[in-house]
């Protein structure tokens, strides 16, 4: 006789014990509810509570929120192969790249909101918007972003075993879904402005001329490097949390050509991102930087951050797995896909971490120290609270959800 | 001034769209409502998420096609394929017999066949007599609940014709034809429902018939053993014997929802 939480999985695959979940879940739970406490002591008593200050503005949330928002471009990139190129094969895929999609961005908007603080005034951005602020531009985009993730969220949720017995609700999916090619062109477009404005925000700091980029109009070089590097690291991401998961449930979940197709994509993209990435660089260290006062050699004296950052992040976790991905042979044998899934996933966060704690660390002004940041354990703990989210959300999606529609054919 | 209008207009204009696709959404799934298309959207909905080998076309039973998914929701009726291949291979007209027997399962062939396991009789009075075809009797052999449509309601084709309890199992049985109900009876009739179908007569092109009942119902067993066996071993096929009338008395052990769900095709 199935029992209530046998009914609201998916039927004709096989999930663990309660018991298991629970146990599973558990310490995921403690930590949502550290990082909680954390996060509210932030609320309560202010930014006092962090390490950052008026000089040290950005710290570990900012880099955690732009390292989940490029590792979450894999749901407005696959969804723009699938509904706008009609790439079908990536229906396999899909409803678990929302979902990565959604608590990636709802992540990095719930530690936004900590960081800005005054939760109260959250709406003043709306009202009262500086329309010359490239982070007003991000704030818009993530914000009608996310609820594009919400709404593509909604047919997921719809599909439960048990709430789609309901017919109204299954109506409602069934048309819903039939606008999906509306909804990953909006998708498509505010991911466009935000990645692009998130790199844009570091590429206009005059002051910082370690981050500073000439560009084309209004926008710096950043602005695109932004967009192409989230949009290669996206399906990285995907192929490595699908591969994850598969491990932790042990199960098949994708047929074996899927996860090298999402590394195919990957390699496809990063090649460009390398290469305007280099060009770009090279004309930082040729004209930029000199012309602003600074031989590029200058910003890696400052140990820890030497010219071996530079190297791995364009070499290391750049050059090499776009290597590795574009190569069929290579990108057929697990163990290089995988790895090479995960320099591009580390290369990004490197690289987000470099234009968030290095830029800032660096001093611009002869009296200017360097700076060195160490998160406070409320910080640390809200960027926890926020993993332990995204692995619980995942974990209760994947548990009562179809997240990989070939997993049923696959366990037969 | 000029940059405020274009930048919050841009995005309100984004707004505007997210809000407009949900309430058409909303007011779509209104409409189909009231067209009475939400029985055949439900369907449209599940068959996706049906695993592949419930989803064969016909006409791989046949051996037409040696391996061919179904893309219509076995609505052969909106198949080009289906008509072109009736067109050059039409039913044969020699006498059949009027029974076949199928691993011990008796299938009158002047029945109509669905794949959801129901079937259909025209009768001579215009209507037609809808009922569980031999293996889905054995399936729900002695329900613990059934539940008809009201006379006088419509049923859809592929839409749920009636529900049936069954060992904690709830199954819905689909319609194989659109019409109204115009009587009621129960597994100990024979028959569930007397239907007056849409237009008159019967259009039972989706409908299996013939010589396509043996090796549809050979498939059938097929999943049904793979579903009756243990769960983490490798499935094993029963040789000779026929199926017992209660097949659920018989497998206590098998978990009856997941059997229920791959014979009716439940997603």
């Amino acid at each position: 006789m199935p029992n209530a939480d046998t009914q609201l999985m998916p039927r004709g695959v096989r999930r663990s014990t309660p018991r298991q979940f629970l146990l599973w879940i558990l310490p995921w739970a403690a930590l949502l509810a550290f990082g909680v406490y954390g996060a509210g002591l932030c609320l309560v008593k202010g930014l006092n509570q962090t390490h950052m200050d008026n000089r040290f503005a950005f710290g570990l949330w900012i880099f955690l929120d732009l390292t989940v928002i490029a590792l979450g471009a894999g749901a407005f990139f696959t969804g723009f192969l699938l509904y706008i190129l009609k790439k079908s094969e990536l229906k396999a895929v899909i409803n678990s790249a929302v979902v990565i999609g959604f608590i990636c961005y709802s992540g990095a908007v719930a530690a936004l909101l900590v960081d800005v603080g005054q939760p109260a005034r959250f709406w003043f951005t709306f009202w009262h918007p500086n329309v010359h602020s490239m982070l007003t531009e991000v704030t818009f985009c993530i914000s009608c972003y996310l609820t594009v993730l919400f709404i593509e969220y909604i047919p997921i949720v719809l599909k439960n075993r048990k709430l789609r017995q309901i017919p109204s609700f299954l109506v409602f999916e069934f048309e819903l879904h039939k606008l999906m090619p509306v909804l990953a062109g909006v998708g498509t477009f505010l991911s466009f402005f935000h990645q692009g404005s998130l790199g844009g925000l570091y590429g206009v700091l005059r002051g910082r001329p370690f981050a500073f980029r000439e560009g084309f109009a209004i926008w710096p070089s950043t602005f695109f490097l932004f967009i192409l590097s989230a949009a290669a690291a996206g399906p990285a991401f995907i192929l490595l949390t699908t591969w994850l998961v598969s491990k932790v449930s042990g199960k098949q979940l994708v047929r074996p050509e899927v996860l090298p197709m999402l590394g195919r994509i990957s390699g496809v993209l990063l090649v460009p991102y390398i290469l305007l990435k280099s060009i770009d660089t090279l004309v930082w260290i040729d004209s930029t930087s000199p012309a602003r006062g600074f031989a590029a050699y200058q910003y890696y004296a400052w140990k820890p951050f030497g010219a071996w950052i530079l190297f791995a992040e364009i070499v290391v976790f750049g050059l090499a797995p776009a290597l590795i991905l574009l190569r069929r042979r290579l990108r057929e044998s697990p163990a290089w896909l995988l790895s090479a899934a995960t320099l591009v996933c580390l290369g990004i966060a490197l690289n987000r971490f470099v234009l968030t704690i290095q830029t800032l660390a660096l001093p611009t002004l002869p009296f200017d120290p360097f700076m060195s940041y160490l998160p406070s354990w409320q910080e640390t703990a809200t960027f926890l609270a926020v993993v332990a989210y995204g692995v619980l959300l995942y974990s209760f999606s994947f548990r009562y959800l179809t997240l990989f529609p070939q997993e049923k054919d696959l366990s037969c | 001034m000029l940059s405020h209008i274009i930048f919050l207009g841009l995005f309100y204009t984004v707004l505007a769209v997210l809000s407009t696709t949900v309430a058409l959404s909303l007011y779509r799934a209104g409409q189909d409502f009231r067209a009475r298309r939400a029985e055949a959207i439900c369907w449209h909905a599940t068959f996706p998420d049906l695993p592949a080998r419930d989803r064969l076309c016909r006409h791989e039973f046949t051996g037409e096609f040696s391996h061919r998914l179904c893309d219509k929701a076995f609505d052969c009726r909106e198949c080009q394929q289906h008509a072109a291949l009736v067109a050059r291979r039409p039913p044969d007209a020699a006498p059949t017999p009027r029974e076949a027997d199928v691993f011990g399962l008796e299938f009158p062939l002047d029945r109509l066949y669905h794949r959801g396991h129901a079937w259909a009789h025209p009768e001579p009075d215009g209507t037609v007599t809808v009922g569980l075809d031999a293996l889905g009797a054995r399936l729900v052999a002695e329900p613990e609940a059934v539940v008809l449509p009201a006379i006088g309601s419509h049923i859809q084709t592929n839409g749920a014709a009636w529900h049936v309890n069954k060992r904690g199992a709830h199954v819905r049985i689909l319609s194989p034809l659109d019409g109204q109900v115009v009587a009621t009876g129960g597994p100990q009739d024979g028959w569930y429902l007397k239907v007056k179908p849409d237009g008159g007569r019967l259009d039972a092109r989706h409908l299996l018939r013939g010589p396509e009942i043996r090796p549809w119902i050979a498939h059938e067993m097929e999943r049904l053993q793979a579903s009756l066996g243990p769960a983490d071993q490798a499935p094993t096929m029963a040789d000779g014997g026929v199926p017992v009338n209660d097949i659920a008395a018989a497998y206590p052990e098998a978990d009856w929802d997941a059997v229920c769900a791959e014979i009716f095709l439940l997603p």
